[in-house]
């Protein structure tokens, strides 16, 4: 067997053994596991924040609280219909009047659920939907109306009593599960010097003032908190409120609520793009998916070029300083060490990132068929063109290994890690490069900055990979292959000759220049350094 | 062919610094051949530039009857200076991967490591990680690692430093069994004595330059005769003796070289008066003092 692939079978091998490749392979999974879900948890702990009302108007607050009910309401229904179907007994946890509305709304369905929120309040509520007009409430069923019109007292004295601890067991998504409103009685100013006290004993989130005519004027209207960072009460209340204020408005001035909504919309653009037989053709998401798979290739190799460094640098150092290279070298030539070392790692590199891309893809195939849908993503687009497909293989590969012997070469005449660390400060500065100009990159793929990156070749197998969605011209593609198979000839070429010198010294790590002599000198010469 | 290495005028220069002058040197096949010198005198630098790990300024260097050692690794043996292991490969591992890069298949190799570190009283360590080994075995380890796959030619650089001498005794057993299978052997070290006991030729060098080389009793042969003294006591009082050239005296024996015409019996006499004596040998210099004399220039006229 040839003599490179032993070595990297070795490396390969004592790689895949370590604790650091398994940490690795599993980490990466794991933070994109927790970066998804604790967010999640940290609203579900969320303390249920406590907000009083001073409203002054006198109709305001009581129409806000019913429209939030309303909206809860919704929810509840849809929780109660899941339940209800499930048929697993988690409906026997929920109270008693929606156990008994469970059969009802189990006959409709799931976008009707807020139509029946909104008929258990507002009798007149199909009216008004029709009045306000292009609202997707789908009608309900005129012997629905009537079952639930049975309940329609039970359920609004329920949830009105519905405390947040329960409302969050049903489901935490509800505004009763976030939001509990306390109220004091008495005068104004000594209510409101109250709620301050209590602001200041941090027992109250924060409390509202409403103005005797909101309809005319925000003035007088004021939120009074010390949190100035969790804007969600604010903006729930306020969200409600302008909306009820906006249709009393409209009602005043006699405005069709249809004309209110046609002022109000946008010119809206449709995003087309020209494909390349010349037609328009409408974009997609998997469109945009197109534009960004690039991205996540540009970090893919800058991930696995870091982690090739770490180990690259360590194993070279390490057998330098463990006195086995010499060993070596009378078995084998130093290209063959250096070959073999970079084709070992690099492997188990692949083998990580591999793993990683297999997780990834098997969690966005995976999910939607866990959710019963499957989206086109596009993924099949991708693999099936071959530009994309053969240039980004080549370029990750080119890269990869143009990348590597520059960190063995580094390695090599550095005796301990630290030493090392501090010769990769400027290839680490270069490798950063490519990430800040992605953006700019992906913008305008065929701009100047970005061709001027193309033919730099530290940079082209980042910034091509970057552009692949700009479809740059193929002769580019061609171009840069050819420019960056050169260099990373180049790279081996001089990697090895540093390599060969490097791993029999000892003492400081040579200044560039010395390096520069290096690559000047016949094999199996060893330059004297001159003191300094 | 009956050299394993010939090397012709060989020079390597290091800067301004000769590291090996105008060396030529031929190592018969089947012997046992120790390269002698003081540190920093080149011996290491030799040795590198016959397994081409240097190559040399000026001069060739043919081994094994190939000018090109590249390509006849695989039947040489190296055991370098700076000696190391992989500290996380299992004993059994580490012998049988340097079996393979020396062109051994994966069967061979195995079986052949398992049989060495048994043979060598390692079989318990087989499957136990280099890094658990004590520095003598690690040693060990490694020797088993040069001549794991028969090599025709073993080089090996310093072998006995750090070995305790249970230890020299074995690497000493190895070293005469691959002579009596009929491979060459050659070993560098700065202990005199080492090499006198088992060295059928012998090769000194010093700052670069060949002081001598030959069999142990060409080298011998030539130098003034010396007396080799074992006794108690304190020989000060012959320091000044007017007969007396030299003297190395380690304490409990010394190698005491006479003047021309002085005759050996009259310091006998007057050593019996001052010392006990438990031995006294007329006969050859030792190496050592052949050494002391050519580094140090002190001549024999």
């Amino acid at each position: 067997m040839n003599k490179t692939f032993l070595v990297a079978l070795r490396e390969y091998m004592e790689n895949i053994r370590t604790k650091t490749f398994w940490i690795g392979i599993i980490s990466m999974p794991v933070i994109l596991v927790i970066a998804s879900i604790v967010p999640i948890l940290l609203e579900k702990a969320k303390d249920v924040r406590k907000y009083a009302v001073i409203d002054e108007s006198g109709w305001l607050l009581q129409a806000v609280e019913e429209k939030a009910a309303m909206r809860d309401m919704g929810k509840i229904f849809a929780e109660t219909r899941h339940r209800f179907r499930k048929q697993d007994g988690s409906l026997d946890e929920l109270a008693g009047v929606l156990q008994r509305v469970a059969p009802v709304l189990n006959d409709l369905e799931r976008p009707q659920m807020e139509a029946a929120a909104r008929w258990v309040y507002e009798e007149a509520a199909e009216t008004a939907a029709e009045e306000e007009g292009g609202t997707d409430l789908k009608p309900l069923p005129e012997n629905t109306k009537s079952k639930l019109a049975a309940h329609r007292t039970e359920l609004r004295q329920w949830y009105s009593e519905l405390g947040a601890e329960e409302a969050n067991q049903i489901s935490s998504d509800l505004d009763r599960a976030r939001f509990e409103r306390i109220s004091l009685e008495g005068p104004r100013e000594e209510i409101r010097e109250k709620y301050n006290q209590m602001i200041n004993e941090e027992k109250l989130f924060a409390y509202f003032i409403i103005n005797e005519n909101p309809v005319e004027t925000s003035e007088g209207c004021s939120y009074v908190s010390n949190n100035l960072t969790d804007r969600d009460l604010r903006q729930w209340f306020g969200g409600i409120a302008s909306g009820i204020i906006r249709s009393q408005r409209l009602d005043q001035k006699n405005i069709d609520s249809e004309v209110a909504r046609w002022i109000q919309s946008p010119l809206n653009f449709k995003e087309m793009k020209v494909s390349k037989t010349g037609d328009e053709a409408e974009v997609e998401t998997k469109d945009k998916i197109y534009q960004m798979a690039p991205v996540a290739f540009v970090y893919l190799l800058f991930l696995s070029i870091m982690i090739v460094v770490s180990m690259l640098l360590n194993n070279t150092v390490e057998e330098k300083s463990n006195r086995i290279i010499e060993v070596l070298l009378s078995s084998i030539s130093p290209i063959q060490l250096m070959a073999g070392k970079i084709l070992g790692i690099g492997a188990m590199s692949l083998t990580m990132v591999g793993t990683w891309v297999i997780f990834f893809v098997g969690i966005i195939l995976g999910l939607p068929l866990m959710f019963g849908a499957m989206p086109d993503l596009g993924l099949g687009q991708i693999a099936s063109d071959p530009v994309f497909l053969v240039s980004f293989v080549l370029y990750f590969l080119l890269g990869y290994l143009f990348y590597s012997a520059i960190i063995v070469a580094i390695g090599s005449v550095c005796n301990s890690l630290k030493e090392a660390q501090n010769m990769m400060t400027p290839v680490t500065l270069i490798l950063i490069v490519p990430i800040i100009t992605m953006m700019t990159v992906a913008k305008d793929p065929n701009g100047l900055i970005a061709k001027i990156l193309t033919y730099i070749p530290p940079f082209t197998p980042f910034v091509m990979m970057n552009r692949a969605a700009g479809h740059p011209h193929i002769l580019e593609y061609i171009l840069s292959t050819i420019l960056l198979g050169v260099s990373t000839w180049a790279a081996f070429w001089a990697a090895a000759k540093v390599f060969r010198i490097g791993v029999l010294m000892t003492g400081k790590p040579p200044r560039p220049k010395e390096i520069l002599r290096w690559l000047r000198t016949s094999p199996g010469s060893i330059p004297v350094r001159k003191e300094s | 062919m009956n050299e394993a290495i010939v090397i012709e005028n060989v020079t390597k220069r290091f800067g301004d610094v000769v590291a090996v002058n105008d060396l030529s040197l031929r190592v018969p096949k089947g012997c046992i051949y120790g390269f002698l010198g003081p540190n920093g005198a080149g011996k290491t630098t030799t040795i590198r530039m016959i397994m081409s790990i240097f190559y040399p300024d000026e001069g060739t260097i043919t081994v094994l009857g190939n000018p090109d050692a590249e390509r006849i690794k695989d039947r040489l043996g190296y055991l370098p200076e700076e000696k190391g292991l992989y500290k996380k490969m299992k004993l059994g591992e580490i012998v049988a991967y340097f079996g393979r890069l020396k062109g051994m298949d994966k069967q061979t190799s195995k079986s052949r490591a398992e049989n060495l570190l048994k043979q060598y009283n390692l079989g318990e360590w087989i499957d136990k990680k280099c890094e658990a080994l004590s520095k003598g075995m690690s040693q060990k380890v490694q020797i088993l690692g040069t001549i794991v796959h028969d090599p025709e030619l073993v080089i090996l650089d310093e072998p006995f430093s750090g070995l305790d001498p249970v230890n020299v005794e074995i690497m000493r057993e190895v070293i005469l069994q691959m002579k009596r299978e009929g491979r060459t052997v050659i070993f560098s070290t700065h202990i005199m004595e080492q090499a006198e006991q088992i060295c059928d030729f012998i090769f000194l060098i010093n700052k670069g330059v060949k002081v001598l080389d030959g069999t142990l009793a060409q080298v011998k042969a030539g130098h003034q005769r010396g007396i080799l003294l074992d006794y108690d006591g304190d020989l000060a009082f012959l320091k000044s003796n007017h007969g007396i050239q030299r003297i190395n005296d380690s304490g409990k024996q010394a190698e005491i070289f006479l003047n021309e015409g002085v005759d050996p019996q009259q310091i006998l006499a007057r050593l019996v008066n001052n010392v006990v004596i438990r031995r006294f040998d007329l006969r050859e210099p030792s190496l050592h003092e052949i050494f002391i004399r050519a580094v140090g220039g002190i001549s024999d006229e």
